[in-house]
């Protein structure tokens, strides 16, 4: 009896492709869809970059390098907001031209919308020309702007940051480093020599600033002083400064007093380093940089963030509840209602148009009650942005009751349209973003996301929330669902004529 | 109800040699019909003779591919109101979800009924269809003949000139059956003219004024049953006469078989019995055993379609 059973149940399946459409079909459709974003569209895709945008507000040469430094990162792929130039000397420093406070705020704000940067490495006025160590050094400051829906981007570009300053931290300490094995040589040739123990305890000290310089491979070769003293360029330049040795290579930060001349120095060479080295240890990364972060939507909503969300899963179910609408149409058709209203008074216009009206209507009420519910609960701000929920809940209502619409008169039964619908708007919202978010993933993925109602009723709920953007900013996403609801709805139109007359 | 606006012999639909090739085949292969005011008539055929299709036809939602279909022969210039329609499906096409009164207002309010005239046309329709009180009840809490009877009334809400009926009393217990027949005689009593599919012969051959026989496309027979059975087989009554012994004389009249032992006579009428048994009496021939046969639809339906199988 069991394999009675068990038979009708593969006879049932074997007759009707629908459902056999949607027990193997819609799975391998699914693995595609989320194989393709995993694979080339999250972050650990090969042509997934974080995009970084870039502005100074005035740029100086350790700017430039900063630059530099993250347009070589692999992971990276920073571009300039405004133009910028690929180095900087102290006279265009003078004469260049500086961006105030709220330019660059604007100017951020306007990249922001566009959606291209996951995040904005900002450097204010006052971030200097060159690193500083010593009593005078302050940390640099480097502001990072996200829009706060990356949140990895930030971490990784604050890693990368906090690398360029240790690197440079690092080449500082080495510097000083090379200046004292410099002076030592120096001290060789005009004062007492350099004993062995001596040596050792410089080779000892070296090995302490790489140590502090956590742990950067670029001090590595000097852990052996012999090898600076064959190669050591420096020491020339050295020999030739009559007044001492008060900074290395352009580098302030070799003590006042450690500068010598074999005529001044009363104690030994050995002492002065060691001295020098005790009074002035490696300083720890954080006093070189300082790095904020800044979520400029966050300083007027409470929780921009659940704006987002909410756009996401409106939409979703926004498709799913059209379609489900829509499909009275078959199941009127199935019934002969349709023939019925087909007869009276009402033409096929009217009914596709009053159907495809109270779809619009009940989509945007469906929209409308999931914000104030977000709204009740997470504050999104609803009040503040409410003729541009009201713009983009329109546009998304409209193009997806035309997109129900069509579907149900492309379809022979109610059965085949939910089969239908089910594969088309997971599809969709799969790749629209109402899944998986948009800022994950690569620029291929979303591109092909721009075919969906989702990515363009997300991004426009997006820009209305998150960035705060005034309803003119919203043409493209309007334009293009509106357009959709017409298109769409034209072709529903033609296609419902079936029902008219054969 | 309206007041009788026609008689029974005014055409209200004509059928002018209408053909249609629907879904790769011709499934009207010329047919002409009149539909008279206040008739009620039956239609009938094997399936797939094309009942469907002219029904549609004759609603709009089908267009033939040529031939005329006019609805209103009798037109009166000065009268620019068209002949009224109504279809009722062979599903009933209500909202299931909708109470009987919300179904009845909608479906008057696609016809254009509104206001009062909607309101008193609900209350008549209702207490018509025997449905007053149920009207807060939901549609699909109804009753089998409940369905079919608000499905009728959905239709006449607009007080039509026509209303197509596709097989209305299909699934339906025998009260609600009567209650339909019922309902359908007063409409034709108010001048509406009824056009009805169905598969029951006895109804058809009890309730309708006329009776159209239709087979691949094309109609077969027309007429009421009396004549229908007089076309196409003549007599309406058969009996058939059995002896004890083979019956040696000729009567004329008289069919009879071999070995003589049985005859068949074709009556008129069965007021014409007792006759036929005065003269065998008289022959002194009385048969043992008198079977009486009187032909109806199903007879004149196989004579004309045959018996095969159909889809």
């Amino acid at each position: 009896m069991m394999l009675t059973i068990l038979r009708i149940l593969f006879l049932r399946l074997r007759n009707n492709p629908l459902e056999l459409m949607l027990v193997f079909v819609m799975p391998v459709v699914f693995f595609s869809i989320f194989a393709a974003i995993f694979s080339n569209g999250i972050a650990t895709g090969s042509d997934k970059k974080l995009r970084v945008g870039w502005i100074a507000s005035r740029e100086t040469a350790l700017g430039v390098e900063l630059r530099a430094f993250l347009e070589s990162n692999s992971s990276l792929d920073c571009t300039p907001l405004i133009s910028a130039p690929s180095s900087v000397d102290e006279e265009a420093e003078l004469q260049q031209e500086q961006l105030d406070d709220e330019t660059t705020d604007k100017i951020i704000a306007d990249a922001q919308r566009t959606g291209r940067y996951d995040l904005i490495v900002r450097l204010p006025l006052d971030f200097p020309s060159k690193l500083l160590d010593g009593e005078d050094s302050v940390p640099c400051p480097v502001q990072l702007v996200t829009d706060g829906q990356n949140p990895m981007a930030v971490a990784m570009v604050t890693s990368v940051v906090t690398g360029f300053f240790a690197q440079k931290k690092a080449s500082m300490a080495a510097e000083q480093l090379m200046g004292l094995v410099s002076a030592a040589k120096h001290a060789n040739g005009y004062g007492n020599p350099v004993n062995a123990d001596q040596s050792s305890a410089m080779d000892g000290n070296a090995a302490a600033v790489a140590q502090q310089s956590r742990g950067v491979r670029y001090f590595s070769p000097v852990n052996d002083p012999s090898k600076i003293f064959g190669n050591d360029p420096m020491s020339e330049w050295l020999i030739s400064d009559p007044s001492g040795v008060t900074s290395l290579n352009g580098v302030i930060g070799i003590p006042e007093d450690w500068a010598m001349t074999p005529e001044k120095s009363e104690q030994t060479t050995a002492e002065l380093i060691e001295q020098a080295l005790a009074e002035k240890p490696v300083s720890e990364i954080s006093d070189t940089v300082s790095i904020s972060v800044e979520i400029p939507q966050a300083a007027t909503q409470e929780n921009p963030r659940i704006a987002m969300y909410a756009a996401g899963i409106a939409v979703l179910f926004l498709l799913f509840s059209s379609t489900g609408n829509a499909a009275a149409l078959l199941e009127e058709a199935e019934s002969g209602t349709l023939d019925r209203i087909l007869i009276s008074r009402a033409g096929l216009f009217h009914i596709v148009g009053g159907k495809w009206l109270g779809i619009l209507l009940l989509g945007c009420m469906q929209i409308t009650v999931m914000f104030l519910w977000a709204e009740l609960v997470f504050r999104i701000q609803l009040a503040r942005h409410v003729l541009g929920f009201c713009v983009m809940t329109f546009s998304t209502a409209a193009a997806t009751a035309s997109f129900a619409m069509l579907l149900a008169t492309l379809c022979k039964s109610r059965a085949q349209l939910n089969a239908v619908s089910v594969v088309i708007i997971l599809s969709m919202s799969a790749v629209g973003g109402s899944m998986i978010p948009r800022f994950a993933m690569s620029d291929r993925m979303k591109e092909i996301g721009q075919w969906t109602f989702n990515a363009w009723a997300l991004d426009g709920y997006q820009k209305v929330f998150w960035y705060q953007s005034p309803v003119t900013s919203l043409v493209n996403e309007v334009s293009v669902l509106l357009g959709s609801a017409l298109v769409l709805g034209l072709l529903a139109l033609v296609f419902s004529q079936r029902w008219k007359r054969g | 109800m309206t007041e009788l606006s026609a008689t029974k012999t005014s055409p209200v639909l004509t059928l002018q040699n209408v053909r249609k090739t629907y879904r790769g085949r011709e499934a009207l292969k010329g047919i002409s019909l009149e539909l008279r005011a206040g008739e009620l008539l039956g239609f009938f055929g094997p399936n797939g003779a094309g009942k469907t299709t002219m029904i549609r036809c004759i609603s709009g939602l089908l267009k033939p591919d040529s031939g005329k279909i006019i609805r209103h022969p009798f037109e009166d210039p000065e009268d620019d109101e068209p002949v009224r329609l109504g279809l009722v499906p062979q599903t009933p096409a209500i909202y299931q979800d909708l109470t009987v009164q919300q179904n009845l207002e909608v479906f008057g309010q696609l016809e254009g009924v509104r206001g009062r005239t909607l309101k008193h046309r609900i209350g008549e329709v209702l207490e018509w269809a025997a449905l007053k009180d149920r009207t807060r009840s939901l549609a699909r809490t109804l009753s089998g003949g409940m369905q079919r009877r608000l499905n009728i009334a959905c239709s006449v809400l607009h007080d039509p000139d026509i209303l197509l009926l596709d097989e209305p009393t299909v699934g339906v217990d025998p009260q609600s059956r009567e209650r339909i027949y019922e309902m359908m005689r007063q409409l034709t009593a108010d001048g509406t003219a009824v056009l009805l599919t169905t598969h029951q012969l006895e109804e058809v051959e009890t309730r309708c004024d006329r009776i159209v026989i239709m087979d691949h496309g094309t109609i077969v027979a027309d007429g009421t049953l009396s004549e229908l059975v007089s076309r196409t087989i003549g007599q309406p009554h058969r009996v058939i006469l059995r002896f004890d012994r083979p019956y040696l004389n000729a009567v004329e009249s008289f069919v009879f078989d071999e070995p003589r032992t049985s005859a068949t006579c074709a009556l008129a009428s069965m007021k014409e019995l007792p006759q036929v048994l005065l003269v065998l009496r008289q022959l002194d021939q009385e048969p043992a055993r008198i079977d009486v046969r009187s032909y109806g639809l199903q007879d004149v339906f196989l004579e004309l379609t045959g018996r095969s199988l159909r889809e």
